[in-house]
């Protein structure tokens, strides 16, 4: 998954450019464009999203593969108007933008809930006695995790540009860790696999993970227990914006609750309002999205058969779903 | 790169051993006495299919460093496991490159530092022919990042009591019987993860 880190300003300023060169390129009126940004469970949303719309409503489709940021730029110039799964917090800047001070795009308001923060393979937890985040701070716990052999653990906190990424860095300076771990940083490939390794030989294990996720559905993970999140606590400062973000940041509590949320133009409760009282209640859940997103990434499923398959087995709830539209 | 044989290891291996039930050492000296002992590397590093869940393709092949394995995956959640020797340029990077050639008895041609520090290996510095002496061994994977040789191989040795050792010198290497038997399953172009093993790896390929 790629977390939003500085491309707000990327996102920002291309809209503006685009603004100032008076350009607005238009989909076809009859025509949904949905933005496929790069991570496994939105593409397959995104395909169930295509089945039903093609279905039920009678409209041609697109899938434009491309970045978040992309996708809310191009929700507020016309050219997109779906974007199906966007995490907040994680894309709060992206939200708050486009959605409360542009007015372009809105939120559906049925979010499916997700989490994220640090795991441990089961055989980790019970066997190594690694419970809580801040026994990751306590120098001869976190040895149980050193594979160099410098005395320091070893940790994955995600991949280099995910916002996830920063913040972890954050927690790990808040909670202490970051002086008895080494904080990696490595392509999500690279840090499920080994994952899947450490599973493979009963090495220990501590990672960045989020849910849905296929790796759940793959492995037995436990999160670390940590404190209950306290907005008063958690105080994320744009590293971009100040040399001193990570000094100046706090986060040594959990994650705030997170969901995952459809994401669509506000022009589109105009030009196909039946479309955008029907985003609005589309009701995902996350054992649903977890098992879509397994079938396509571990079972490697075509997405566009998986969806039709997934479509054609779930028509009452799919039609629930338009009855309660307004 | 260089393919030097010496022996000087920075980190040391813990194999299991099954009879005392115990993690032990095993360092240079050890594994050329069990070699010579049992004829054969430890049973820890001998070729197996061994469960491994994963998202990865069929056809993979994933580098645990840290363990010395080196996992080729198979359908239905299932790898071939090989035993390999690593070397320190092994330790210097973690990422995602693919197979871009592969090699019968390959050519190996020592670096230029290496010919000055052993003036004897002059007489190879176009290219010593492949064949049992030569180190790449019966077959050498050739690693490619992007289109670009990444000068990092997986190669066969002659030298099987090295095999999951970190040595001084040396990329990935394998017993001959074990990297013939993987060259001829893997195909141009497969994915390789080289898993993270420790805070050097993390400057980036």
């Amino acid at each position: 998954m790629i977390r939003f880190g500085s491309v707000v300003a990327v996102a920002i300023g291309l809209v503006v450019s685009l603004a100032a060169a008076g350009q607005s390129v238009s989909a076809r009126a009859d025509e949904i464009v949905i933005g496929v940004p790069s991570w496994s469970s939105a593409n397959a949303t995104a395909h169930v999203l295509e089945t039903i719309l093609e279905d039920r409503f009678g409209v041609d489709v697109v899938l434009k593969e491309t970045s978040n940021a992309e996708i809310f730029a191009g929700m507020d110039d016309g050219t997109i108007q779906i974007h199906p799964e966007v995490w907040l917090p994680n894309y709060k800047a992206l939200h708050d933008e486009y959605v409360l001070r542009r007015k372009s795009v809105v939120m559906s308001p049925r979010g499916v809930p997700a989490s994220q923060g640090i795991c441990v393979t089961q055989a980790t937890y019970d066997g190594d006695g690694i419970h809580t985040i801040q026994d990751l701070a306590d120098p001869e716990k976190a040895k149980v995790f050193d594979t160099n052999g410098d005395g320091r653990g070893e940790i994955w906190i995600g991949a280099p540009g995910w916002n996830s990424t920063k913040v972890e860095q954050i927690r790990a300076h808040d909670y202490g860790y970051d002086k008895t771990m080494q904080l990696l940083q490595a392509e999500e490939t690279v840090g499920l696999a080994a994952v899947d390794a450490a599973v493979a030989t009963g090495k220990p294990m501590a990672f960045y993970c989020y849910e849905p996720h296929h790796v759940f559905e793959l492995h037995d993970l436990v999160y670390l227990d940590e404190p209950a999140h306290d907005p008063r606590k958690w105080q994320i400062v744009d590293a971009e914006a100040d040399g001193d973000w990570l000094e100046k940041s706090k986060a040594g509590v959990a994650w705030p609750p997170s969901f995952l949320h459809i994401f669509y133009a506000k022009a589109l409760e105009e030009s196909q309002p039946e479309i955008a009282s029907f985003l609005k209640s589309v009701n995902l859940d996350v054992d649903t999205v977890s098992q879509m997103t397994y079938a396509l990434v571990v079972e490697r499923r075509d997405p566009a058969e998986f969806a039709r398959e997934w479509v054609d087995g779930h028509g009452e709830r799919i039609s629930g779903w338009i009855e309660d539209a307004d | 790169m260089s393919f030097g044989m010496g022996f000087s290891s920075p980190t040391q291996t813990q194999i299991y051993d099954a009879r005392s039930g115990k993690w032990v050492s095993y360092d240079p000296s050890q594994a050329r006495e069990y070699f010579q002992r049992y004829g054969q590397t430890p049973e820890e590093f001998q070729r197996r299919i061994v469960p491994f869940r994963t998202a990865e393709k069929p056809g993979t092949i994933v580098i645990d460093a840290d363990r010395h394995f080196l996992y080729y995956i198979l359908p239905d959640f299932q790898a071939i496991r090989y035993g390999i020797g690593v070397g320190r340029e092994g330790f210097g990077w973690a990422g995602i490159v693919h197979v871009g050639r592969k090699a019968e008895w390959p050519t190996w041609t020592p670096p230029k530092d290496m010919i000055e520090r052993d003036p004897r290996l002059t007489k190879y510095a176009n290219g010593m022919p492949g064949g049992i002496d030569n180190p790449l061994g019966a077959r050498a994977l050739y690693l490619y990042e992007k289109n670009r040789d990444s000068l990092y191989r997986i190669h066969g040795t002659n030298e099987p009591w090295t095999i999951g050792l970190n040595l001084s010198s040396g990329c990935i290497r394998m017993n001959n019987d074990d990297v013939i038997d993987l060259y001829n399953r893997v195909t141009r172009g497969a994915k390789v993860i080289v898993l993270m093993t420790g805070a050097s790896l993390f400057k980036g390929v």
